[in-house]
C-alpha cells in the first residue's frame, strides 16, 4: 500500500488533547486506517490514553479498552481467544508505551508471545515515562536528562544503554516482529499492512519521537525521527519466526552528535559522552548489519 | 491579602509565573505562596496557577476563588470560559492580546489591562512564551509588586534553570511589557452558558460503563465524541497553504497528528491540502515536511 491507496477515513478523530506535534496520534490515525473497522483496541495507562480517551470522551471510532499497566499482553490474548470462539474475525491491537513494554508490562507480553496468541502488539517508543512527567525507563538512551536521572557534577543523565526490545520480541522467535518509523511512510504502510494479513503474535515498535519531552521544537518530530534512522540510534528492520528478513540501510550514516544537536535531554552532553554514545550505535549497527560502519 | 489568579494553557508557563510573582513579593519582604491546578491535560489545555501576598503569614491552603487579579495568558481563553468569576469588583483582569481594554468584552464592566505579551515575547525570547512579560503587565497594573523586584525574581528564578543570558532576556521581556501595558476598563454584558457535565445515574449507565456513540444534554458522549472538543485555540502561528506550490503529494495530510488537513479536488491537476483550523494547533509539522515548502507558518491574529 503507498500513500495514494491510504483510505480516507479516520478512526482516531481530530479533537484529541496530545501536546503539538506529538507523534503517537500520527502513528495510530495511519495505522487505524490500514486496520480497519474491524479492530479492538487495548491500551494501559500512557500518554494515548489520556488524550485519546477521557471518560466519557473518546477519538477512537473503534471499540476502545483501558486496562491496567502491566497486563496489556493478557488483555489481548483473552479478547482474541474469545474472539475465536465466538468465530468472528476481528483484529485485536494492544497499544502500550515504552514504560508499558520495556518495563512494567513485559512480563505479559512475553507470555503472550511465546503462547503465539494471534494479536498485534505495538509499542509507541517516546524513551521515558512522559505521561507521569518524564521519568526514566528502560528505553531512555544513555545520558538523556530526565526528572528522575538530572544531569549534575557527578552523574551526567541517565547512565546506562537503551534496552533493545525489539531483539528481545525476536528472540521469541514470534511470527512478526517490525521496527519502524514514521519518517519512513512508505516502509511504515508496507509493514502495517503485512502484519495485518499475518496469523499469530505480531510485534510492531514504533520510534516516537515526544517535543515535551525530549525538548525540541513541535514542527521537528518528524525531522529528529528521520535523523534517529539515518543516524543508526534507531534501526529499521523485520523478522518472521526470529529471523531478519529486511533491513533498511541509511544511505549516508549521519553521526549521532547531529541527530542529539537540537534535542534538550542531550543539551549537556560532553564530548566523552557523545564518544560513549557513538560507540554504543557503532556495536549495534555491527551486530546488525554484519559489517562495520 | 492580595490573591491572583492565572489562566493560561499548558506550556505558556502560567506557573512558572505565579511562581516568579510570589518570588518578586518575597524580595519585597512580604510573606507569599503560589501553587498550579490542573487535571490530567497535555501542553495545550486550560490550566490555573494561583498566587497570594500578604505582609502577615499565610494560612489559606484553598483554591482561590474570589481573587483581587485574574491573568488571563491565552486569549482565546476568554471565549470558553467566564474567567472573571469570583473577581472583586474593585480587582482587575490582565490580559494578553493585542486589543485595547475597551475593546475587550467580559461579562461585567471591570478594571482591564491589556498587553500584547505574545508579540513582546517573540520580539525579546524568539519564542512565544508570555509568561514573564505578563508578570511586567501585573507590576503595572496592580501595583502590588514593584518592576524591579520583578526583574529580580526572573533573574533568580528563571536564570537558574535556563542560564544567565535567559534569564535577562526575560528580565527585558518584563520591562518591555511593564512599558507598553494599557489600563483602563472593558465592556461588559457578554453571557456564558456553562457546558453542563454528563452525570448519569447508575440506571442509565451501560453495563461496565461502556458506552457506544451518544448524544445527550452535554453533547455527544462515546466512540468518536471527541470531534466535539475544538483544539484550534492552542495556536499561536497557523499554517497557511500556497496552493499554486502544493502539488497535492499528501505528505502533510499523512504527517496531520490532528487529522485536520483534508486533499480537496479544488479543479486543479492535483488534489490540494485544506486546513481545518477548528483543530489545527499549529504544531508546524507541515510547514517543516511539505517537499515544495508550500505551507508556511504565519502568527496568527485573533479577532
Amino acid at each position: 500500500m503507498n500513500l495514494n491507496d491510504l483510505p480516507e477515513d479516520e478512526y482516531f478523530t481530530s479533537g484529541h488533547t496530545a501536546c503539538p506535534g506529538c507523534v503517537a496520534p500520527i502513528i495510530v490515525r495511519n495505522m487505524m486506517k490500514i486496520l480497519g473497522k474491524n479492530t479492538v483496541v487495548y491500551t494501559p495507562a500512557n500518554c494515548l490514553l489520556v488524550f485519546g480517551g477521557t471518560y466519557p470522551y473518546i477519538a477512537w471510532k473503534v471499540p476502545y479498552f483501558h486496562e491496567a499497566f502491566e497486563n496489556t499482553g493478557s488483555s489481548i490474548s483473552g479478547a482474541a481467544r474469545a474472539f475465536k470462539k465466538k468465530r468472528k474475525d476481528v483484529t485485536v491491537v494492544g497499544i502500550a508505551g515504552d514504560g508499558g513494554t520495556y518495563d512494567i508490562g513485559i512480563q505479559a507480553l512475553s507470555g503472550a508471545a511465546e503462547r503465539n496468541e494471534d494479536v498485534i502488539y505495538v509499542c509507541y517508543d517516546n524513551e521515558a515515562y512522559m505521561n507521569t512527567g518524564i521519568q526514566r525507563s528502560g528505553s531512555t538512551p544513555y545520558g538523556a536528562s530526565t526528572t528522575t536521572t538530572p544531569p549534575g557534577k557527578k552523574i551526567p543523565g541517565k547512565l546506562e544503554h537503551k534496552k533493545d526490545m525489539a531483539e528481545i520480541m525476536r528472540a521469541h522467535e514470534v511470527p512478526y516482529v517490525a521496527t519502524m518509523s514514521v519518517s519512513h511512510i512508505a516502509d511504515f504502510l508496507r509493514k502495517v499492512e503485512k502484519a495485518k494479513k499475518i496469523k499469530g503474535f505480531r510485534y510492531l515498535h514504533v520510534f516516537s519521537p515526544c517535543p515535551t519531552g525530549w525538548r525540541f521544537d513541535p514542527s521537528k518530530s518528524i525531522e529528529i525521527a528521520r535523523k534517529a534512522v539515518d543516524s543508526g540510534m534507531w534501526t529499521l528492520y523485520e523478522a518472521e519466526y526470529g529471523e531478519i528478513m529486511d533491513i533498511y540501510k541509511p544511505k549516508k550514516k549521519i553521526p549521532v552528535e547531529e541527530y542529539i544537536k537540537g534535542q534538550g535531554r542531550f543539551r549537556h552532553f560532553t564530548p566523552e559522552m557523545i564518544e560513549e554514545l557513538q560507540k554504543w550505535v557503532d556495536k549495534k549497527w555491527e551486530r546488525l548489519y554484519g559489517e562495520k560502519p | 491579602m492580595y490573591e491572583f489568579r492565572f489562566h493560561g494553557r499548558g506550556g505558556q508557563g502560567g506557573r512558572m509565573a505565579a511562581e516568579a510573582l510570589a518570588l518578586a513579593a518575597f524580595l519585597e519582604g512580604k510573606y507569599a505562596v503560589s501553587f498550579p491546578f490542573f487535571g490530567a491535560e497535555r501542553r495545550g489545555a486550560p490550566v490555573r496557577a494561583f498566587t497570594r501576598i500578604d505582609d502577615k503569614k499565610i494560612r489559606t491552603k484553598t483554591q482561590i476563588y474570589e481573587p483581587d487579579a485574574v491573568i488571563v495568558l491565552d486569549e482565546s481563553l476568554l471565549e470558553t470560559e467566564d474567567v472573571l468569576e469570583g473577581l472583586k469588583d474593585d480587582g482587575v483582569i490582565i490580559i494578553n492580546t493585542q486589543r485595547k481594554p475597551e475593546e475587550i468584552e467580559l461579562s461585567r464592566e471591570v478594571r482591564c489591562a491589556t498587553v500584547d505579551a505574545t508579540s513582546i515575547a517573540l520580539d525579546v525570547l524568539g519564542k512565544a512564551i508570555t509568561n514573564t512579560a505578563i508578570l511586567g503587565a501585573i507590576a503595572k497594573a496592580t501595583g502590588e509588586v514593584g518592576i524591579d523586584s520583578i526583574e529580580k525574581a526572573i533573574i533568580e528564578k528563571f536564570g537558574a534553570r535556563l542560564g544567565k543570558e535567559a534569564g535577562e532576556k526575560n528580565a527585558k521581556a518584563a520591562r518591555v511589557a511593564y512599558e507598553s501595558t494599557v489600563v483602563g476598563k472593558s465592556k461588559g454584558g457578554k453571557q456564558f452558558e456553562p457546558k453542563p457535565q454528563w452525570l448519569p445515574t447508575v440506571d442509565e449507565l451501560p453495563l461496565g460503563g461502556s458506552i457506544g456513540t451518544m448524544e445527550t444534554y452535554a453533547g455527544l458522549v462515546g466512540i468518536g465524541s471527541f470531534i466535539e472538543n475544538k483544539t484550534g485555540g492552542w495556536r499561536v502561528f497557523m499554517p497557511v497553504v500556497n496552493d499554486d506550490k502544493c502539488i497535492g503529494c499528501k505528505i502533510c495530510w499523512f504527517y496531520c497528528p490532528e487529522a485536520a488537513i483534508k486533499m480537496v479536488d479544488k479543479g486543479a491537476k492535483t488534489k490540494k491540502a485544506v486546513i481545518n483550523y477548528d483543530y489545527c494547533k499549529g504544531c508546524g509539522i507541515c510547514a517543516n515536511e511539505c517537499p515544495t515548502k508550500a505551507i508556511s507558518m504565519e502568527r496568527e491574529v485573533k479577532a
